[in-house]
This record gives C-alpha cells, sequence and structure tokens, in this order.
C-alpha cells in the first residue's frame, strides 16, 4: 500500500505553517503591547495598527482556505478535527491581537497609568504572564505538544489574583486623578485577563484536536 | 452469475433439512454494553473465519449487529466484507468449497447448526445485490415471487402494494404493475429488489454495494429508504463509499487485508468495529484512521 493523498496532506501542513505565521505576528503585537506599558512609547500606534490589519488580512484568507478544503475534500476523523480547530484557533488568535491593540491604544495615557506604582506593577506582571502564557501556546502549536497543550487548557490561578488584586487597589484610590487612573488601568487590566483567557482557549482546543476525546471537546466548549 | 436464480434453486433442494426452530422474540440475548447499546443484539459473531478451500479468506472476526440498526461495512477490496456479509444468510452453502469455522448466532440460535432450515434462514435474512437482479417477471410477480413459493396465506394483493409502499416504489409503478419489470429504471429494479426482499417480511436486509450500480439521485432515494425502513428491519450493507457509510450506519465495522511476509497470502480481519460517528472522528485504530481519511487503502 502507498500514501495516498499527498497533495492534501501537505495542504494541511502549509495551513497549519499559516497558521504559526499569524500566531507570530500577534506575538509582535504583544511584544509591543509589553513595550507601551513599559515605556509609552505612542510611535508603535500606528505599526501595531498595521500589524493587526496584516492579522485581520491573513484570519479572512486563512479561514477561506478552511472552507474551501472542506468543500473540496470532505474531511473526517483527524483531518477534521484538524481544519475545525484551525477556524476556532484563528478567531482566538485574531482576538487576542485585538486585546493587544486595546492596550497599545493606552500608550497616550501611559503616565497616568504609570502614576500609582502598586496598581502599574500588578500590570506589569499580568502583561508578563499572558506574553508568557501566549508563547507556551505558540510552542504547543508549533510542535502539536499534547502536554504543553494540556497544561494551558487549565486556566492560570495566578491571573485571577492578579485581577483580583488589581481591582482591590483601584477601589482603594483617592484624589483628584482616582477616576481617571481607575478607569484606563482597569481597561488594560480587563484586556490582560482576556487575552490569557484566550491562550487558555488555544490550549484546549490544541488537546482536544490531538486527542479527540469527546470529553475534551465538553471542556473546550465550556 | 445469476445469484438471485441460484438461492431459489438451492432453497427447493435444501426445503427437507430438518428444521430448528428459529422462532425467537426480539428479547436480548446479550446485554447491553453501554449507553449507547441498547438494541438488542440479532447476531453475535465469534472468531469467525470463512475458507474457500484450503485458502482461508478472512479470520478472527468478532462482532455484534444490532436490531434497528444499519450497520456498515468497510475497507479496501478483497478484504473479506462481502465474505462476511454473505454469512449471515449462508449463501456460502451456495458455494461448494466455501466453509464456515467460528460460530454465529441468530438471536442466540447457532446459524450453522446443521439442524438449522436454511430456506428459513433466507426468508428471515434478506438480501439485496450490488446490480439490481429482478426476475423478467412483472413488476407485481417480482414482489409476489417470495409470498408465494413460501405458501404465504395473506392476499398477495395487499402484500405486493405494502411491500411497494415501503420501499418508496408504489407512486412510480402503480399504473404499470403488470409490466415487465425489466422496463424500470437501475434504481427503480434496485428499490423493487428492496421490496421483494420486503415481501417475505423478513428480519434483517443485507446489502451488498446496494447503490454502487446508480446514479446520485438514485442513491439518495436508497439512502433514504434505508434511514426509512430500519425502524422496522435490521440492515447490514457493504459500501465502498465511505461518505455513504458516515451518512446511513449508525454502526461501522472496518475490515482490512493482511499480507503475510513470506508466502504472500492475503486474508482479511476486522480491525474495529464502533458507533459510526466514533469511526469517522476518532477511531481508535490507526489502520482505521488512515482508511476513512484516505491516506491508505
Amino acid at each position: 500500500m502507498s500514501p495516498m493523498r499527498v497533495a492534501f496532506t501537505a495542504e494541511l501542513e502549509q495551513l497549519r505553517l499559516q497558521v504559526e505565521l499569524m500566531a507570530v505576528r500577534v506575538d509582535q503585537n504583544l511584544e509591543r503591547m509589553r513595550d507601551v506599558l513599559e515605556r509609552g512609547d505612542t510611535g508603535a500606534v500606528p505599526v501595531a495598527l498595521a500589524a493587526d490589519d496584516e492579522i485581520d488580512a491573513m484570519n479572512v484568507s486563512l479561514t477561506e482556505r478552511c472552507y474551501d478544503l472542506l468543500r473540496r475534500e470532505a474531511p473526517v476523523a483527524s483531518d477534521l478535527r484538524f481544519i475545525v480547530s484551525v477556524l476556532r484557533v484563528l478567531s482566538e488568535l485574531e482576538r487576542i491581537g485585538d486585546l493587544a491593540l486595546r492596550v497599545i491604544k493606552l500608550a497616550p495615557d501611559h503616565e497616568l497609568i504609570a502614576s500609582n506604582p502598586p496598581t502599574y506593577d500588578i500590570l506589569r506582571s499580568m502583561a508578563d504572564q499572558v506574553v508568557d502564557r501566549y508563547r507556551d501556546a505558540l510552542r504547543a502549536w508549533a510542535t502539536l505538544d499534547l502536554a504543553v497543550a494540556t497544561e494551558l487548557a487549565t486556566p492560570a490561578r495566578s491571573m485571577d489574583v492578579f485581577y483580583e488584586r488589581l481591582l482591590a487597589e483601584l477601589l482603594r484610590l483617592t484624589g483628584p486623578e482616582a477616576a481617571r487612573v481607575a478607569i484606563t488601568t482597569f481597561a488594560a487590566g480587563r484586556a490582560l485577563e482576556r487575552i490569557g483567557d484566550h491562550a487558555t482557549i488555544i490550549g484546549a482546543r490544541l488537546r482536544y484536536l490531538l486527542t479527540g476525546d469527546p470529553d475534551h471537546l465538553a471542556a473546550e466548549v465550556r | 452469475m445469476e445469484e438471485g436464480h441460484d438461492v431459489t434453486q438451492t432453497e427447493t433442494e435444501l426445503k427437507d433439512v430438518p428444521d430448528v426452530d428459529l422462532t425467537v422474540d426480539v428479547t436480548p440475548t446479550v446485554e447491553a454494553t453501554s449507553a449507547d447499546d441498547n438494541y438488542p443484539v440479532v447476531f453475535d459473531v465469534k472468531d469467525l473465519s470463512v475458507f474457500y478451500g484450503s485458502f482461508r479468506a478472512v479470520r478472527d472476526v468478532a462482532l455484534p449487529i444490532r436490531k434497528h440498526e444499519v450497520t456498515a461495512f468497510i475497507g479496501p477490496s478483497g478484504c473479506g466484507k462481502t465474505t462476511v456479509l454473505r454469512c449471515f444468510n449462508r449463501m456460502n452453502d451456495l458455494i461448494d468449497t466455501a466453509r464456515v469455522e467460528g460460530t454465529i448466532t441468530y438471536h442466540g440460535v447457532d446459524l450453522y447448526d446443521p439442524r438449522v432450515n436454511p430456506v428459513e434462514v433466507r426468508r428471515r435474512i434478506g438480501m439485496v445485490f450490488q446490480k439490481p437482479n429482478p426476475f423478467p417477471k412483472s413488476i407485481y410477480d417480482n414482489v409476489a415471487y417470495g409470498p408465494r413459493i413460501g405458501g404465504d396465506k395473506g392476499d398477495l394483493d395487499e402484500i405486493v402494494e405494502g411491500a411497494l409502499r415501503r420501499s418508496a416504489l408504489w407512486d412510480e409503478v402503480k399504473d404499470r404493475l403488470k409490466k415487465s419489470a425489466l422496463g424500470l429504471s437501475g434504481g427503480q429494479q434496485q428499490r423493487l429488489c428492496i421490496a421483494r426482499a420486503i415481501a417475505v417480511n423478513p428480519e434483517v436486509i443485507l446489502m451488498d454495494e446496494p447503490c454502487s450500480a446508480l446514479d446520485p439521485i438514485a442513491t439518495g432515494r436508497i439512502e433514504d429508504l434505508m434511514s426509512e425502513i430500519k425502524q422496522e428491519y435490521t440492515i447490514v450493507i457493504v459500501t465502498h463509499n465511505m461518505q455513504q457509510a458516515a451518512r446511513i450506519s449508525d454502526r461501522c465495522a472496518f475490515f482490512t487485508t493482511e499480507v503475510n511476509e513470506t508466502s504472500d497470502v492475503r486474508t482479511g480481519v476486522l480491525v474495529e468495529v464502533d458507533r459510526t460517528e466514533k469511526m469517522f472522528s476518532n477511531p481508535t485504530d490507526d489502520r482505521t484512521e488512515n482508511y476513512v481519511t484516505g491516506r491508505f487503502g
């Protein structure tokens, strides 16, 4: 017996690599996000906006590619799980990109965010953690590593702790700028917390892709 | 070979074979093993091997066939799907050199017990072939054939109409029942063969690639028909069309061929049997995965 559907197999591998490429674009914007939080460089905003346009265009084009493969190849079993997983991961990546951009757009308010050291420190720690978590997701996707995916699929308790502490600190703020600091910091903190969630979802989807276990599907959809 | 005619000839020869009571109720003979496996087992196959002379065509098959389910046999050519299917109504009896080892029970009765009457077996377990094989008779006589030779005392007109209705052919043929069945289209002929099988009121219908000679529209009609009649019958189908297996079957058995490296002898084996949704979403065996995704075969 000789291997068949060689072209289709090659197309699936190419699709996986292109998703990886899109994930790298998102990663670059996450790095800009961390930079903006650190230094408030407003020059990063137009660059990030352009990169986000590129991410959106990749999302559309790769989604079309998935529909095309579904129509043409009527995939089943692991092929079907793979293409459906790509569709879902694409929208997660797109969301992460949007959330990163939301934080980057706060660059003009950097001074305000940095004016309250306790909340500013929490924000920077959250940013470090979500970028690490996202990179785990990227690595898991690149290597189709079940162990990393499984670890990611469990939500990070530390993110909840950071988020709760951030809210508590914001509620304690007083003074004339308190409301502005709180609103701006909260917007950034909320976006970071969401990014962490989306990385968790990527882990869960990857885990289902690799195992096909109906329990993992249920966990993914939950 | 005109298989339809052979069957009836052999049935006549085998008529005097002593009969074992095949009249059994439908209570399960094997306990359901999971929530998905609620339907009673009609056939239970254990350690089945089929030989043609000294050549073992298929070995070590074990699977249940459940009532009111469509069970599909899939696998590459020569893997023994049809050979196994033909064991269910003892069609292999008609081949001199064929020999069956292992057991197939039908509601707990050993189908190959010498006291079992093959004619009764084939009345309860009908068969539809790859190429429609209507008799060169009228549409009516084709359907009435089984009930007549079986000595059915019911109203023949009623039986014929009922069978044609259940096979979704009545409206198309009710005005030309006395015309030759050979004037029907391929798809209509195949539905007529299903009506002919149904007319003797079987419990099981075996189908050996029933759509492979039909166009997509006729295929769609047969598939619709199968999902309708499975409420009343148990269906086992051999198909090369994996999309068809995925669409219509509840349970799926994947067979493949093992090649002996030294002797180059090929033997069919059952790789995996499971719920169809499982077989086409996450099969357990890599060989199944490779086959359903079209990687090998």
